[in-house]
């Protein structure tokens, strides 16, 4: 199977065993023919003509030099170990021989040449459809990303003017929900309806918050420090939603991690926005495994991570933060459409869809990377990617 | 006698809203002003206890008039509260934080914090 296969595949390029293969059967074939004129007494000389067969195959197959052994294998068989009596019946042959091995050696050296020609022709079309095909997929992915930052950058714009303007007819609303509770407030009924409306307000706060957030992201105040206490704090700060939702938490936190230069207030908020997702993802308990590590980045490493620009090289150091849950995942079709402005699964009020896309954009203001997947085991794993400060500044 | 707070805001309706909210819950005169430049000739003749200052206004923003005000001599003692949208409900607290030389709250500001903080520069003038 194992040399049909690399036959198929190699035709022109035979090695080792299927080369042996190939040779051994043509070999026999010219053998054969010189034996099956050979019994017959010379009857079925007509049947040397068949020669030309392995001489183009084995041309075919390694291109001039096996055109030419084969051409010199079938001269041989028809002249020299041709026995006499055979060349006597036939006695114009005798003379031709030397003429057929030339023709045979023409063959041989001209199929050669053709084939040499068409697997080069053949080589370099498999190597340009294969450079086309990779320039597509970069193409491809060099397009989405475009197409994220534009979309982010005018949502940003478009989430200032909104967040402002939305904020005063909130302002009026709430302002008339107190007011009437104040006037009104004998009424048992007419109180819910107001409670109700007053959450209402809060909840649409809460969104043209997430608004704000989103268009303020891109103003970084660096600080080169120690990710650990950013993501110890950001644990602390949702340890009620953990606990609430039955989550155990184990972190693993290497205390030997180099400074990073970060903002802490927004990396505290995309560590927030992770660890909210993994619980959300976890309803009814589960585990969140929260995990800091000095990195030397191998190829693999970087490869795990598809951005468009790299900031990282193969060699250099960097921390490397992993965050599992034992949630439901997400579905291979969404996987795209996570880091999508308003991209959410969450039932109205639960989630604004926000999270990620702002996550992402403060990711990469901070020259790291982030990358979420899907773990065989169930659950999602989200890994990102810090820069050290070693060998920049001080 | 009543205490008297200016509201500036372009935005009739919000205006109109804070002066209901605040002439039921407490014993104020409201008057409300929306634009920037007619809030400080309607400061001058009322006389108001605080003013309550919008930020981001077509004509003259919050933060000129207030300079304005501050370069008054009959004007500059007046406390001014921005309510504004340009500051989340995280920067500040619910019943304003200073920054700088001014209160500042978020939009949409809700009726008994904002009652809290005029409370509480009335009675610090006081
Ligand atoms: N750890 C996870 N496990 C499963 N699904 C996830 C996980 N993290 C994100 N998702 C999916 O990605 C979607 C988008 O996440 P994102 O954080 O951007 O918005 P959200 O959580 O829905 O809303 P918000 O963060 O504004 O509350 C989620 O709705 C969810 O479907
Ligand atoms: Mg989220």
């Amino acid at each position: 199977m194992n040399v049909i296969d690399s036959f198929v595949e190699n035709w022109g390029n035979l090695r080792g065993g299927a080369a042996a293969i190939a040779i051994i059967a043509i070999a026999a074939f010219i053998a054969s023919l010189g034996l099956l004129v050979h019994w017959t007494g010379g009857t079925a000389f007509a049947w040397l003509h068949l020669m030309y067969l392995p001489i183009v195959l084995s041309a075919a197959l390694f291109r001039i030099p096996g055109g030419i052994a084969a051409a010199l294998a079938a001269g041989l068989v028809i002249g020299p170990f041709m026995p006499l009596y055979v060349l006597e019946e036939i006695p114009q042959q005798t003379s031709n021989w030397m003429i057929r091995t030339g023709l045979f050696l023409l063959i041989g050296t001209f199929t050669g040449i053709i084939f040499t020609w068409l697997t080069a022709q053949f080589d370099s079309l498999k190597k340009a459809h294969e450079e086309l095909s990779q320039s597509h997929i970069e193409l491809r992915s060099a397009q989405m990303e475009l197409i994220q930052a534009a979309k982010l950058e005018s949502i940003g714009r478009l989430a200032a003017g909104v967040a402002h303007e939305v904020k005063n007819p909130l302002a009026i609303i709430q302002l008339g929900v107190n007011f009437l509770d104040t006037t009104l407030s004998c009424d048992q009924d007419l109180k819910e309806v107001l409670d109700e409306m007053d959450r209402a307000v809060k909840r649409a706060d809460y969104i043209v918050k997430g608004l704000v957030d989103f268009s303020r992201s891109d103003e970084l105040e660096l600080k080169t420090q120690n990710l650990n206490p950013i993501i110890e704090n950001a644990l602390n700060l949702v340890g009620h939603e953990l606990r609430k939702g039955q989550v155990t938490l184990e972190t693993r936190l290497d205390t030997f991690i180099s400074p990073v230069a970060a903002d802490r207030n927004k990396i505290q908020q995309v560590f927030i926005n992770l660890f909210m997702n993994a619980v959300q993802a976890m309803e009814g308990g589960g585990k969140l495994t929260v995990t800091t590590a000095q990195k030397e980045l191998s190829r693999n490493d970087i490869a795990l991570f598809s951005a468009m620009k790299q900031p990282f090289s193969v060699g250099s150091s960097a921390v490397m933060v992993e965050i599992t849950d034992t949630g439901h995942g997400i579905p291979e079709n969404k996987l795209d459409k996570l880091f999508d402005p308003f991209f959410t699964t969450k039932p109205v009020g639960k989630g604004t869809g926000l999270g990620l896309s702002i996550s992402r954009k403060i990711i990469e203001l901070h020259d790291a990377m982030i990358d979420i997947r899907n773990r065989e085991e169930g659950g999602v794993v989200v890994k990102l990617l810090f820069k050290t400060n070693q060998g920049s500044a001080s | 006698m009543k205490k008297k707070i200016l509201v500036v805001d372009d935005e009739v309706s919000l205006t109109h809203m804070i002066r209901r909210g605040l002439e039921a819950k407490g014993n104020y005169l409201v008057m409300e002003e929306n634009s920037g430049r007619r809030a400080i000739t309607a400061a001058r003749s009322f006389r108001p206890d605080i003013v309550l200052l919008d930020v981001m206004m077509p004509d003259l923003d919050g933060g000129s008039v207030a300079a304005i005000f501050a370069e008054d001599d009959d004007l500059k003692h007046i406390p001014i509260v921005f309510l504004t949208a340009i500051v989340t409900k995280e920067e500040t607290q619910p019943t304003g934080s200073v920054i700088g030389r001014h209160t500042f709250m978020a939009k949409p500001v809700n009726l008994d914090d904002l009652l809290t903080c005029i409370e509480d520069h009335l009675g610090a003038g006081r």
